[in-house]
């Protein structure tokens, strides 16, 4: 899933193992999701839109094909 | 905040590995049990099931560490054991079919020949599934 997770946390200044231990994840979760080869839970999706202080949909967005569907 | 993953990872194979060594070891005081006790006594039906209960922790112990892991690595154990399932049923038919073929009695599908076996296509979901997400 297109996310701009990437830019939001170089914002921040974090590595994504602050990312992660700040979201209660692996490492490989956030880089999963940055790579957009994992999309989160929307639990999670929440959690991360929270810690930004960002609407989920100013982070996340749907690639075409799956709006397609 | 929870406990960083890394750390609970770590508790998670530790205890894993805890409850695996007692299973065996369990099963293989019952294998020198079940030789000193009279066949189809209830010593021998003891032995035979001595392992069971400690099979029992390492599954409680396996679903614990499952629930403990974070979404990704919960995703990438399922789509481990989608793998490993339907091939030790698999494993499971093949060494019965290799029996009815005549290939027994040399010890070569014995269940400690088995184990390894058996956890061979896990441990190969594992790695493609962490591939997968990496």
């Amino acid at each position: 899933m297109p996310n701009s997770l990437r830019v939001l946390r170089a914002q921040h200044g974090w590595s994504q193992a602050d990312l992660a231990d700040r979201l209660g994840v692996s490492r490989q979760t956030v880089n999963s999701i940055e790579t957009e080869k994992y999309d989160p839970s929307l639990p999670l999706a929440f959690r991360i839109a929270a810690l930004f202080g960002l609407p989920i949909e100013d982070i996340f967005s749907l690639a075409p094909k799956e709006i397609d569907r | 905040m929870n406990a960083p993953s890394a750390v609970r990872e770590q508790v998670t194979w530790r205890a894993l590995i805890v409850a695996g060594v007692l299973f065996v070891a369990a099963y293989f005081v019952a294998r020198g049990w079940i030789e000193t006790a009279e066949p189809r006594s209830g010593e021998a039906l003891a032995a035979a099931l001595l392992p069971v209960p400690f099979f029992g922790f390492l599954l409680l112990t396996f679903v614990r560490g499952v629930r403990s892991m974070d979404e990704l690595e919960r995703r990438i154990q399922l789509e481990a054991l989608a793998v490993a399932f339907p091939c030790a049923i698999l494993i499971a038919f093949v060494v019965g079919l290799l029996h009815l073929a005549g290939f027994h009695g040399t010890n070569d599908f014995d269940p400690p020949r088995l184990w390894p076996l058996l956890l061979l296509p896990y441990w190969f979901g594992i790695v493609v599934a962490r591939r997968r997400y990496a």
